[in-house]
């Protein structure tokens, strides 16, 4: 049983994270149910995401629940903040340095050298998969985002990925 | 999961499983007009018909009401067919679906109506299964995805064993979950044969209509009775417990996992009815009978509150136990039972929220539309509609939004009635797609009566809020077929109106001295009506080219604050530290319409382009 809220606004791929995460996992034969936000909030709106694995009916976090949170939008982690447990993790982009409330990557800016600030998800995603308790490899990402057929789009995705992952190698070796 | 070698699990989005659900089902005909949160479904379907190489037939069509005649038109000629909307499109569509519920259908007919309790994305907060009640029409209300793809299947069962319409209403929480489902191989498209000639029952008098509401009591009472789906099934406890509560739909997946995660809870018995309407009335009341207490957990109406004929020891909105408004998510639901099972729960979290206020996209050409509207016509009062134009409230453009095309009716009324206070101008807004839904009758009724309003139809090609479907002006089809090409301004021309001009909106001049003319035309000539159409394509369209140009603000600013204030994009903003204006660059879509607004001229191009 694991469940986690990704947050981030209108733009940023937060379904987009959604929907891999929980296909790889339902690909493992796991039980995995999620909601997603549509319609006139992704309008540059506030937009977040919940997934469950587990013996889940429902799509929605109760408040205190969540393992993780992984928040593309720093602005976009206080309003989420309330579902985090006691112990759970908040995984967010920003230009700031970890600390004890958050484990940080200045996920926009990796994107933007690599020439599209668009990729900050995966690389957020990249990051968020180093971490213990993660419920998804990075070798199990890797080939989920293999399986796109776009040449320029899947190269550009698995790039950003490893870039999150050597930022999380990195961190992890640090501390 | 599986050992079905003919079934295989993916993990997709409910609406995703209903489309999966109705081309398993042998559907030959599917049609919707789009709206949130139901739009997925054709959307899915148009996806699944490829995959599949499947024959069904798939439209959006012009409005929610032609959608379901059409679907009802196969159904008679003995095909099954489907027709998806959301709950305030089953407004529109009202009309058809109470009349068809006396006629009866032939081929199975079932009309998925999505709703939206909280509301995110609606005007209402209105129950489909109430609507379902009011047409004597059955009602099934799914759970999760899951239960979604198997209940249209279900559907065109029932529908086609009574002959009668069956509403499959899943909420927004079921619409957008995702989950893993298993699905099978579609059925052959079947039939019950061709249409057959019979005015008493297709074309009934009243005389007729009277024995036909008859029969259909009749059906209702045999689904009533005879089909298990009408029966509380029990999903947690005894069926012996002290307490009982009663669910539907996705606010059962709720009650069910908060009731069986809490080890201190286990004197419930939790029932769920997945036939909401027709309800089984001996069964529901042999529960409230044979507990102390029944506590009825439903969205939004008291549905199945309302068919327990004796309440005296039943809790739930009507007993005010369950809030009267608004969705019912986890933490309400878990309050509710915590309290009935005098449980501690954790409290209610009053999260400190500052969510993120929507705002038309960088680049769009409503801003720059609206931007103009304001600059021409100032104080005038602003009849909007429904769309992604309905957020020119945030540029002061928008004064009312009612339902889809009430901008033109509303424009007449509002214009007629402005007693009082001879100068006030009123100036409609509506988009393609709301125009041809519901626009057009409107502005003949308004021509043809002498109304004197300023209508802007902002033409951007698609029905762009719910994700860009195309309009009768797209040249292609649902499935991607050639369409015929509509022309938005013979039918305005044909509606009566002697001023309709067709203008860039991206281009400053020419929309100003067109919304200059339009003035005239209407306020000083008093020449009724004047239209102008903005044309420009939506900028989250594949296949829409934005310019690479980027642009910055110089040291000529003046910090007036007009680009903020007036022009409200997502990429200007007012640096507090700096004091500075900035644009940033990857926001920016590049229109360039900032640098016709700024009056120091201090926005310019990047490398001087």
């Amino acid at each position: 049983m694991l469940e986690m809220v990704i947050c981030g606004r209108g733009g940023q791929g937060v379904v987009f994270l959604t929907r891999q995460i929980g296909q790889i996992i339902s690909d493992k034969g796991l039980n995995v149910i999620s909601s997603e936000t549509h319609g006139m909030a992704v309008r540059g709106g506030s937009i977040n995401s919940h997934l469950r694995i587990g013996d889940f009916q429902s799509p929605l976090i109760r408040p205190y629940h969540a393992d993780f949170i992984l928040s593309l939008d720093e602005s976009e982690t206080s309003n989420n903040i309330h579902f985090l447990k006691t112990g759970g993790i908040v995984v967010e982009n920003s230009n700031k340095q970890s600390n004890s409330d958050a484990r940080r990557i200045n996920a926009t800016e990796i994107a933007r050298n690599e020439g599209r600030a668009q990729l900050e998800n995966i690389v957020l995603l990249g990051y968020a998969a180093t971490m213990d308790g993660f419920p998804i490899t990075t070798d199990e990402i890797q080939r989920q985002i293999a399986k796109d057929k776009r040449d320029s789009i899947r190269d550009a995705n698995i790039k950003a990925f490893n870039l999150g992952v050597a930022y999380g190698a990195g961190a992890t070796s640090v501390t | 999961m599986t050992n079905n070698p003919d079934s295989e699990v993916r993990f997709l989005m409910g609406n995703e499983a209903i489309g999966r659900g109705i081309i398993e089902a042998g559907c030959s005909v599917a049609t919707a007009y789009p709206g949130t949160p139901s739009s997925e479904i054709l959307e899915s379907l148009t996806r699944w018909k490829k995959e599949l190489n499947h024959p069904i037939y798939l439209e959006w069509s012009v409005n929610e009401k032609i959608a379901f005649e059409v679907a009802y038109g196969a159904s008679l000629s003995g095909s099954r067919a489907a027709v998806a909307m959301k709950m305030v499109g089953l407004n529109v569509a009202s009309d058809p679906l109470t009349s068809a519920a006396y006629l009866g259908v032939r081929g199975g007919l079932v009309v998925v109506v999505a709703d939206d309790p909280g509301p995110h994305s609606s005007q209402t907060e209105q129950d489909s299964r109430f609507f379902a009640w009011f047409a004597k029409v059955p009602v099934l209300d799914p759970g999760t995805p899951v239960e979604a793809r198997e209940m249209a299947v279900r559907a065109f069962e029932l529908s086609e064993k009574y002959e009668i319409p069956v509403i499959l209403r899943p909420c927004l929480r079921v619409c957008h979950a995702r989950q893993n489902v298993e699905l099978t191989n579609p059925k052959e498209a079947g039939g019950v044969g061709p249409f057959k000639k019979n005015w008493t029952r297709w074309a009934a008098i009243p005389k007729y209509r009277f024995v036909l509401h008859g029969e259909l009591n009749e059906k209702l009472n045999k689904i009533r009775t005879e089909e298990p789906e009408a029966h509380p099934k029990l999903l947690l406890g005894t069926n012996g417990n002290k307490l009982a509560f009663i669910t539907s739909g996705s606010v059962s997946s709720h009650v069910r996992d908060i009731i069986s995660s809490n080890a201190q809870i286990d004197n419930i018995d939790l029932y769920k009815i997945d036939l909401p309407f027709p309800a089984n009335l001996d069964a529901l009341q042999a529960i409230v009978d044979g507990h102390e207490q029944t506590v009825v957990i439903e969205e939004t109406y008291p549905v199945i509150e309302l068919q327990i004929a004796n309440r005296t020891k039943t809790l739930g909105r009507l007993s005010g136990l369950v809030p009267d408004r608004g969705e019912l998510t986890p933490e309400i639901v878990e309050q509710i039972i915590g309290s009935v099972c005098k449980v501690e729960t954790a409290p209610m979290v009053q999260p400190n929220i500052k969510p993120r206020r929507p705002s038309l996209c960088p680049g769009c050409p409503h801003r720059s539309a609206f931007y103009l509207i304001r600059n021409v016509f100032d104080k005038a009062i602003y009849s909007g509609d429904i769309g992604c134009y309905t957020l020119g409230i945030n540029m002061g453009a928008v004064d009312t939004c009612l339902c889809m095309g009430a901008s033109v009716g509303m424009a007449a009324g509002l214009s007629k009635a402005a007693a009082g206070d001879e100068s006030a101008k009123v100036v409609a807004t509506i988009g393609d797609s709301t125009f041809f839904h519901a626009g057009i009758p409107a502005l003949v009724n308004a021509a043809h009566t002498g109304a004197n309003f300023v209508l802007v139809v902002m033409d951007n090609a698609v029905t762009a809020m719910t994700g860009g479907q195309p309009t009768p002006a797209t040249d292609y089809l649902a499935d991607g077929a050639p369409a015929k090409v509509i022309n938005m301004e013979k039918i305005i021309e044909a509606c009566g109106i002697g001023f309709c001009e067709v203008v860039d909106p991206n281009d400053y001049n020419q929309m100003k001295d067109a919304l200059v003319r339009a003035n005239e035309h209407t306020y000083e000539q008093s020449a009724g009506v004047s239209v102008i159409v903005t044309r420009r394509p939506c900028v989250r369209m594949p296949g829409v080219v934005l310019s690479d140009t980027r642009y910055m603000v110089n040291d000529d600013c003046d910090r007036c604050m007009t680009c903020i204030r007036d022009l409200e994009c997502p990429a200007v903003s007012f640096n507090k530290s700096d004091k500075k204006v900035e644009i940033d660059e990857d926001l920016c879509a590049g229109c360039g319409f900032c640098v016709s607004v700024c009056p120091s001229q201090a926005i310019e191009a990047k490398g001087g382009k």
